[in-house]
Order: C-alpha cells, then sequence, then structure tokens
C-alpha cells in the first residue's frame, strides 16, 4: 500500500504544479476511435529523422469525444522533439494542447493526450496530422569506414505504427537522400504485390489493411542508404542574449558542444588524403564548413574556441534592412564521425530592431529568436538547448511566450520548456540582471525561425541606477576627502 | 491578449537610446574629460563650496561617463 501512497502522492505533485498527466503503467486509454486511414511521411533527407502522420480518426463511442492518444514505445519517445498535432484541414488555427502522460519509466508505452478544441460528435471524422522529429535514431552502417568511402545510415521502424488504436488502412511513404540503398527490407504477406514500390528517392510501404491487426504489433524494417554528409548533433547548445538599454544593443553568444554521429575512421587520420577530398571537392562525412545565416545589422562577430581565436572564419555582412549577413565557420580540424568540436561564437545587434516600449507605460516588449544557428543542408539535431535573455537590471514582472505559425515551430509546447528567472551579476551591476533562462530539449535547425516574445517592466530610476551608483561613489570620495583635510592634527596649544 | 499582440501593439514606439551607438565613445570620452578637469579644480580647493560647485558635476559626469564609455568599448551594460 504504502509505494501506491508515495506514487499519488508524487502524482497530485505534479498535477498541482504542470499539465503532465499522471497514470499508472497499467493505463490503457480507451477504446473510443479507430484510425479510418492513416498516412506517415518519414524524411530521411536530413541528420535527424522528420515525421508527419496524417491520420483520419473516427469517434466509435456512443458520446462525444474530446481526448485522442497518441502513443509512442518508450525507447522511441525519449528521441522524440518538436511534436505538434494540428487539425490538418485548417492548419491555420494553431497546434492542438498536448499532455503528456506520465507512466512509471519501466513502462514499455508512452502516452501523449491531445486535446480536440471540440469535442468529436460519434462516428464522425477528423483529420490529424502529426508532425515531429526523431534524434539520434540513424546508425552509421558499417559503424567505421575508411576516410574517403563513403557514408550508409541504417533506419529500421516498424511497417505498423505505433497506435492506441486499430487502424483500418495504412502507408509509410519514406523520402531518402539518395537512389543508392544498398539494403532494404521487402515484406512477405503484408500486401498483394511488391513491398515496398519504388519511386526515384521515394519508397512507400503499404497501403496495409490493417483492421484485423491488433494496436501495438510491430512488423521491423530497415533501410540502409547513403549519407555522406555528417551527423552533425549539438550535446548542449547554451545561448545568452543579453540587452542593454544604455547601450540600444542586443548582444548574441552561443557556445556549442558539437558531435559527428557518423561513422568513425578505420585507420588514422590522414592530412594527404584529406587535402585530396578537399582539392576534389568530393562529399565527406567530416563537418568541414558551418554556415551561420545572421539577423541583417549583425556586427561584431567572433569565433572563439578552447585555444582561442580561429581565424578560419569569414564573415559577410548584411545590409539593412533586408539582406541576411553569413559568417562561414571554418572549425579548427575536420570533424569526423565519433569527433566533438566546441566553440563559441558571438556578435552584436541594433537594439531598436528587437525592443519596443508599450505606449504609456513602464513596459518593454522584446521579440528574439528562440534559436538561430547554422543553415546546412544535412541538419542539426539539438539534444539540449539553454536559452538565457539577460535583461536590464530591475527589470520586474518577465512574462514570456513562444510564436506559433501556420506550420509547426520545431519548438515543444510552452509548458514543456522549463524556465526560471535568476538574478545574473556582471560588469557595474549592484542587483544583478533579471535573468530567464528557458530549457528545452530534442530540438531540430527546423526551430530555426521560431520566435520568442518577452515582456517586462522596466522604470526610468530602474535605469539611472547605474550611473547613479557611480556618482554616489565618486561623491563620496569628495566628502571624505573634504572631511578628512578639515581635521587639525597639527600639534598647537590648544 | 497574447505577447504577440502586445508587440505588434506597439510597432510605432521602436527603442531608441538616448546616446545612439556611433556617438557612445565621443559622449563618454567627454564627460569622463569634464570629471577629470572638475575633480582637478576641487583638488585646488577642498572646501564645502567646492564639493557643490566642481564635486558634484564631476561626479555626475563621471557617473554617466563610465556608463557610456564601457558601452563604447564593447561592454554593452
Amino acid at each position: 500500500m504504502k509505494p501506491f501512497t508515495a506514487f499519488a502522492a508524487v502524482c497530485s505533485f505534479f498535477l498541482s504544479t504542470s499539465t503532465v498527466v499522471c497514470a499508472e503503467s497499467s493505463f490503457k486509454p480507451p477504446q473510443t476511435f479507430k484510425n479510418a486511414n492513416l498516412v506517415r511521411n518519414t524524411n530521411l533527407e536530413k541528420g535527424y529523422v522528420r515525421e508527419t502522420v496524417n491520420i483520419v480518426v473516427e469517434n466509435v463511442d456512443k458520446e462525444p469525444q474530446s481526448t485522442y492518444y497518441l502513443s509512442f514505445p518508450s525507447d522511441v519517445f525519449d528521441k522524440v522533439g518538436g511534436l505538434e498535432v494540428r487539425d490538418r484541414k485548417a492548419p491555420e488555427n494553431g497546434p492542438f494542447a498536448v499532455d503528456v502522460v506520465s507512466a512509471e519509466s519501466t513502462s514499455d508505452v508512452h502516452y501523449v493526450a491531445v486535446d480536440l478544441p471540440q469535442p468529436l460528435a460519434p462516428k464522425s471524422q477528423i483529420t490529424l496530422g502529426i508532425s515531429y522529429y526523431l534524434l539520434n535514431s540513424l546508425t552509421p552502417r558499417p559503424a567505421a569506414i575508411n576516410q574517403a568511402d563513403k557514408q550508409y545510415l541504417a533506419y529500421s521502424f516498424s511497417a505498423y505504427l505505433h497506435s492506441a488504436y486499430p487502424t483500418v488502412t495504412q502507408k509509410t511513404r519514406l523520402k531518402l537522400p539518395s537512389t543508392n540503398v544498398p539494403d532494404y527490407t521487402t515484406t512477405n504477406g503484408l500486401k498483394s504485390g511488391a513491398d515496398p514500390e519504388r519511386q526515384g528517392t521515394t519508397y512507400t510501404y503499404g497501403p496495409y489493411d490493417t483492421a484485423e491487426v491488433a494496436p501495438g504489433t510491430t512488423y521491423p524494417i530497415t533501410l540502409r542508404y547513403e549519407f555522406t554528409k555528417p551527423v552533425i548533433t549539438a550535446s548542449l547548445l547554451e545561448r545568452d542574449l543579453e540587452v542593454s538599454h544604455w547601450g540600444g544593443n542586443l548582444a548574441t553568444e552561443e557556445r556549442y558542444w558539437l558531435r559527428n554521429n557518423g561513422s568513425n575512421l578505420v585507420n588514422q587520420f590522414s592530412r594527404v588524403e584529406w587535402t585530396l577530398t578537399n582539392f576534389q571537392q568530393l562529399p565527406s562525412s567530416a563537418i568541414r564548413e558551418l554556415k551561420y545565416p545572421l539577423k541583417p545589422g549583425a556586427v561584431d562577430p567572433y569565433f572563439i574556441d578552447d585555444i582561442g581565436n580561429v581565424s578560419t572564419s569569414r564573415y559577410r555582412p548584411g545590409r539593412s534592412p533586408k539582406r541576411e549577413g553569413s559568417l562561414e565557420l571554418k572549425p579548427r580540424f575536420p570533424v569526423f564521425g565519433g569527433w566533438n568540436y566546441s566553440f563559441r561564437i558571438g556578435w552584436n545587434d541594433n537594439l531598436s530592431n528587437f525592443l519596443r516600449r508599450v505606449a504609456g507605460a513602464d513596459t518593454y516588449v522584446l521579440k528574439v529568436p528562440f534559436l538561430e544557428g547554422p543553415k546546412v543542408p544535412e541538419g542539426v539535431q539539438y539534444e539540449k538547448v539553454v536559452v538565457r535573455v539577460v535583461l536590464p537590471e530591475g527589470a520586474r514582472n518577465v512574462r514570456y511566450e513562444t510564436i506559433h505559425g501556420a506550420s509547426n515551430n520545431g519548438l515543444p509546447p510552452v509548458d514543456q520548456i522549463q524556465s526560471h528567472v535568476s538574478p545574473h551579476k556582471t560588469f557595474m551591476d549592484t542587483l544583478g540582471r533579471t535573468a530567464l533562462t528557458l530549457t528545452a530539449e530534442n530540438l531540430s535547425d527546423e526551430a530555426r525561425d521560431a520566435q520568442l516574445v518577452i515582456t517586462y517592466e522596466y522604470s526610468f530610476w530602474d535605469g539611472m541606477r547605474k550611473p547613479i551608483t557611480i556618482t554616489a561613489g565618486l561623491l563620496t570620495v569628495f566628502a571624505a576627502a573634504w572631511a578628512i583635510g578639515n581635521i587639525d592634527v597639527s600639534i598647537k596649544k590648544r | 491578449m497574447s505577447l504577440n499582440q502586445v508587440w505588434e501593439a506597439a510597432s510605432a514606439s521602436p527603442y531608441a537610446p538616448l546616446i545612439s551607438k556611433d556617438s557612445q565613445f565621443s559622449v563618454g570620452f567627454t564627460l569622463l574629460l569634464s570629471a577629470f578637469i572638475l575633480t582637478g579644480l576641487f583638488g585646488l580647493n577642498r572646501s564645502f563650496l567646492s564639493i557643490a560647485s566642481f564635486g558634484v558635476p564631476a561626479s555626475l559626469a563621471f557617473g554617466f561617463g563610465a556608463v557610456y564609455m564601457i558601452c563604447a568599448v564593447g561592454v554593452y551594460v
């Protein structure tokens, strides 16, 4: 009885503080829906997996239903990022609220509750568009190659999508980066005719008639395809945005801990072979260069690593108001599979492009990109991103939100981004500046366009704190000089 | 009202600093120089009257001059 009481207490704590819904491992979603048709589009063109699942969902219950459950096997669930569910026929209405149903960690299936804005009447249908990406799901095969060899990645999945509900028909369409696919599973007895069907770089598994197949049934499929590009992974990205009202400046600094998840090298690195590969402009599995677009008007860029300034970079400034700048970074060494490279870059922007004052109030509103990062065709996956927005000293009532457009912004729902406000002391500070820290896990470079809006209150006298403090300090020195000068220390008769 | 609507509503009032980035150095340098001269003048005659006439302006010039000078050299406080 005692462990259950403890678990219930933990549940009630979570229920009171966040939207995570607790359930025991035996949780099973009520069988109130069926998937009339399911199409899964898997995009393997980047170094991470991008999936869009369109499901025609039908209410098979007698009552209207408003909660649909997505299910993920636990090994997949930890890799899911940027999950978003929309009405496929009205994507402009924004994403639906999703709550993670937190089961015990030993459970092999995780559920995510999707709250439909309007309850779905019995026998009526809705088309859900579910999009997410899977990090660290591609395995290099062979795991070790020669320096100039082609690299191949393997992706394994189930022909039947894991669902909490029975599915009538389903198919999976995979978009591969090249036509060079040496190995792929050919299914047997799942459908009549050839399976998969190939068309250029697209492979289609299905459609399968799965009305009689129990939910949760798996049929393993593996593809191995050429991907002679780096699999760029940032195990951690720390991004600082510093707002200065006095300087009229927005300073950005990003610290990257990069890793290439591609095939390791069989032999030692050969500088000669690398020079040849570079000279002939051959594709390589190593990170050679990162192109980093910067907003128009960005100035003073720097690129340093643990050793110091990295001189192999070039900056082409953009012109305000439209043309983007381009920061081209060449790491100090080519980053092959299994190698790491950590560095920091930073630049300055004019604050007037990012900060506005609310009319008639001491409130300011700041709109900045949540994530920038390099723009490369092979994509970048981020395991953990910590964004710290350092507001001026004395800023109060900090509120923030992320913006959702007509398509997936690549960010998790705002309640799954951890946040805290803490003081941050640096130059000329007395109380410390107000720093808002946001932590998100499992992101990809699709979140590049995501915007973060922050409002805070900041009065005239908050701004005066720095010069007044220094003024008071010097005035004290003058007063002390006068007072000490007035002390009569002469030796005479009193 | 979502925060994005607050942002859109404030489109007419982008933030403009009192002193633009280009003139931070000249303003900071002038203020620091005047603080230095006024401090020298105070040093010639350390009376209560010269605290009011030289000390207070020197302190104010140093307070604001220091803030602008640190911004001008790239440490945006």
